[in-house]
């Protein structure tokens, strides 16, 4: 190899490229098409995945929490108990949404998160089915079983030019990018710098972890308490998608689902893995849920993650076969040598 | 004072989930998972009692041995399959937690094609009401009372007795030092996880004559028996029958006079006894 300064890096050139090109696809994807089955499952794929990397942002500190849905309807009820029940306007709403299920989120990590591994997963659950059961019988606030019918987003006037959410799927489209784009730098960013880095040596060894002086209780606040916000940030803009708010639509096998999506899209990548994961699975249960015989669709949806879980090489995902995949169609790099200690990482 | 009737139902809903914490403890002594699906094989248990009863006229205690080898041999398929090799080094136990939760909705896919959605009812096995005076117990729920007691001493004698027993109780001790004594840890799991789907198929059949069956009956079944386990703590069959007793009863009784509250209360002290004794009221401490 020459050198010198290369203005363009061979080497890097077509992974930019095509990343380039998938993000240009995203960014003007309402061009191809308006069809609205198509962008709601796009839409909605999207708010799942936020969901999904808050649950491995805090399985990055060594707990799995199967109470994330709880967190989305916390959101979703402070929206649409703030707009349609108290007039507020959406926007602060909105973020109210995010605020409120993070203060809850920190407020319950304090007392569960003393609690490990397992016992931490069943407290959640437990945790995700209190809220459900309130919310179906505390009727004067949530409405109960019936629910409450959410509202659209205000109109947002950016000098002459006014996006109108009631106008189509198109706004909440470039809205629900605006959300994945600012929780993925959000956690890319907590964990590629020092802070993700004490969040695994925490999962890794907490003995070891908390000799070498790290808190435990205050990482792992940390984590759980970043999820709560962007999760109800999610389950906020999810029932206004959605247009309604009712007990079931967050119950526990969302919670689970969360999970097989984080499981079958990686855990190697906070950003890739998650993306895929949900966009995938999500994609694929709206797509058998059309298929004309009933119950067809959970027959094959659960075979399906059976089947990539077998398939797929030890605890690995799917974003974590990137580099497979790209040495099987370009061939391997041919100045590269891998060092001998790199890639060890215990992740 | 909630009447007896109520009392009784507690107890009824305690036997089943009693029965299917017992499955779960075995499983997780050995396997060293949780099994997620195993409200599934209860689900698909009564689909095979109803099924012998009604289609095949086999009678109903036969027709729940039926079920017990039926899905018991699905759950040891299960096992060799999928959970083998989940469980092998290098995989993470989230790989096999998301894969038995996968199968929840694989198997309540199948049924609801297989069998359909509607709720199918025994009520003409053991029919009749046995007569106490002041209240009255069907013979349904007194069968499902036996049905338990005889699972109880049936463990016990299995556990402590033969050797079959004997090897799954090294098992969970010193899976090594088992092994070294020609011990074939392999088999061993293969058959626990069959006795635990077996049990739980078999209470899924005898709560089928009380309530009925349908493709979702085992969501919540499976929580509450989940939950049994953990606050009776994890691996101790002592537990899971203290455990199913309190949520059994707390489902019922307090459910009487507190509404809607007593889940609230339920999962409240679930969550305040794991918080205090994480290990659970009869676990060993954690190492």
């Amino acid at each position: 190899m020459i050198i010198g300064r290369h203005y363009i890096n061979e080497k890097t050139l077509v992974p930019k490229v095509v990343i380039g090109t998938l993000i240009m696809i995203v960014a003007i994807f309402p061009v191809f098409t308006t069809n609205i089955v198509t962008l709601s499952t796009i839409i909605l794929s999207g708010i799942w995945a936020v969901a999904v990397m808050g649950f491995l942002l805090i399985l990055r500190t060594g707990q799995f929490s199967l109470g994330q849905a709880a967190f989305m309807a916390i959101g979703g009820y402070v929206s649409a108990i703030l707009t349609v029940r108290m007039g507020v306007p959406y926007w602060p709403s909105f973020l109210a949404a995010g605020i409120i299920s993070g203060v809850i989120a920190f407020i319950i990590g304090i007392v569960v998160l003393r609690a490990g591994g397992i016992y931490f997963s069943i407290i959640t659950i437990a945790f995700g089915e209190m809220v459900r059961i309130v919310a179906m019988n505390w009727e004067s606030v949530t409405q109960g079983a019936s629910g409450i019918l959410t509202r659209a987003p205000d109109p947002i006037m950016m000098g002459n030019f006014e996006i109108n959410f009631a106008a189509g799927a198109v706004p909440y489209y470039y809205f629900m990018l605006l959300l994945v784009t600012i929780s993925a730098l959000f956690y890319w960013q907590i964990d590629r710098t020092r802070i993700g880095g004490t969040f695994r040596s925490v999962a890794a060894n907490p003995v070891l972890a908390e000799h070498l002086g790290i808190n435990l209780m205050k990482y792992r606040l940390i984590a759980f308490t970043a999820a709560g916000v962007f999760t109800g940030l999610a389950g906020a803009y999810y029932v206004t998608f959605l247009s309604v708010m009712n007990p079931l639509i967050f119950d526990l096998w969302k919670s689970v689902q969360i999970m097989m999506m984080t499981i079958v899209g990686g855990m190697g990548s906070i950003v890739g893995g998650p993306i895929i994961g949900a966009t995938l699975l999500y994609t694929l249960g709206i797509y058998l849920s059309r298929l004309p015989i009933p119950n067809i669709q959970y027959l094959v949806f659960g075979g399906v993650v059976v089947l990539l879980l077998l398939v797929l090489p030890k605890g690995t995902g799917l974003v974590d076969q990137w580099g497979k995949l790209w040495r099987w169609v370009f061939g391997e790099p041919e100045d590269f040598q891998m060092p001998e200690e790199a890639g060890m990482d215990e992740e | 004072m909630p009447p007896a009737g109520i009392w009784v139902d507690g107890l009824v809903q305690s036997c089943i989930y009693i029965t299917m914490a017992f499955g779960m403890v075995l499983v997780f002594s050995i396997l060293g998972i949780l099994n997620w699906t195993h409200g599934q094989f209860y689900m698909l248990g009564g689909f095979v009692v109803y099924y012998a009863v009604t289609a095949a006229g086999i009678p109903f205690p036969l027709s729940l041995l039926v079920s017990g080898v039926v899905v018991g041999g699905l759950g040891m398929l299960v096992e060799k399959v999928v959970i083998e090799r989940l469980t092998s080094p290098g995989y993470g136990i989230l790989s096999v937690t998301a894969a038995t939760n996968a199968l929840i909705f694989f198997f309540e896919g199948a049924a609801g094609m297989g069998f359909g959605l509607m709720n199918k009812g025994m009520a003409t096995v053991l029919p009749g009401v046995l007569d106490m005076g002041s209240f009255s117990i069907s013979y349904q729920k007194i069968a499902v009372i036996i049905f338990t007691l005889v699972v109880m001493v049936a463990m016990y004698i299995v556990l402590n007795r033969t050797k079959v027993g004997k090897a799954i109780r090294a098992t969970s001790q010193e899976p090594d030092a088992a092994s070294l004594y020609g011990v074939n840890v392999k088999w061993v799991r293969v058959i626990v996880m069959g006795i635990g789907c077996a049990l739980a198929a078999m209470a899924g059949g005898v709560i089928g004559i009380v309530q009925s069956v349908n493709p979702f009956m085992g969501r919540v079944p499976m929580i509450m028996s989940l939950l049994a386990v953990v606050i009776g703590g994890l691996g101790s069959l002592t537990g899971a029958i203290v455990g199913g007793i309190m949520l059994g009863l707390l489902n019922s009784v307090i459910a009487y006079s507190i509404s809607y509250y007593s889940e609230v209360a339920l999962f409240m002290l679930v969550i305040i006894l794991l918080l205090i004794r994480p290990q659970g009221l009869f676990g060993a401490a954690p190492k």
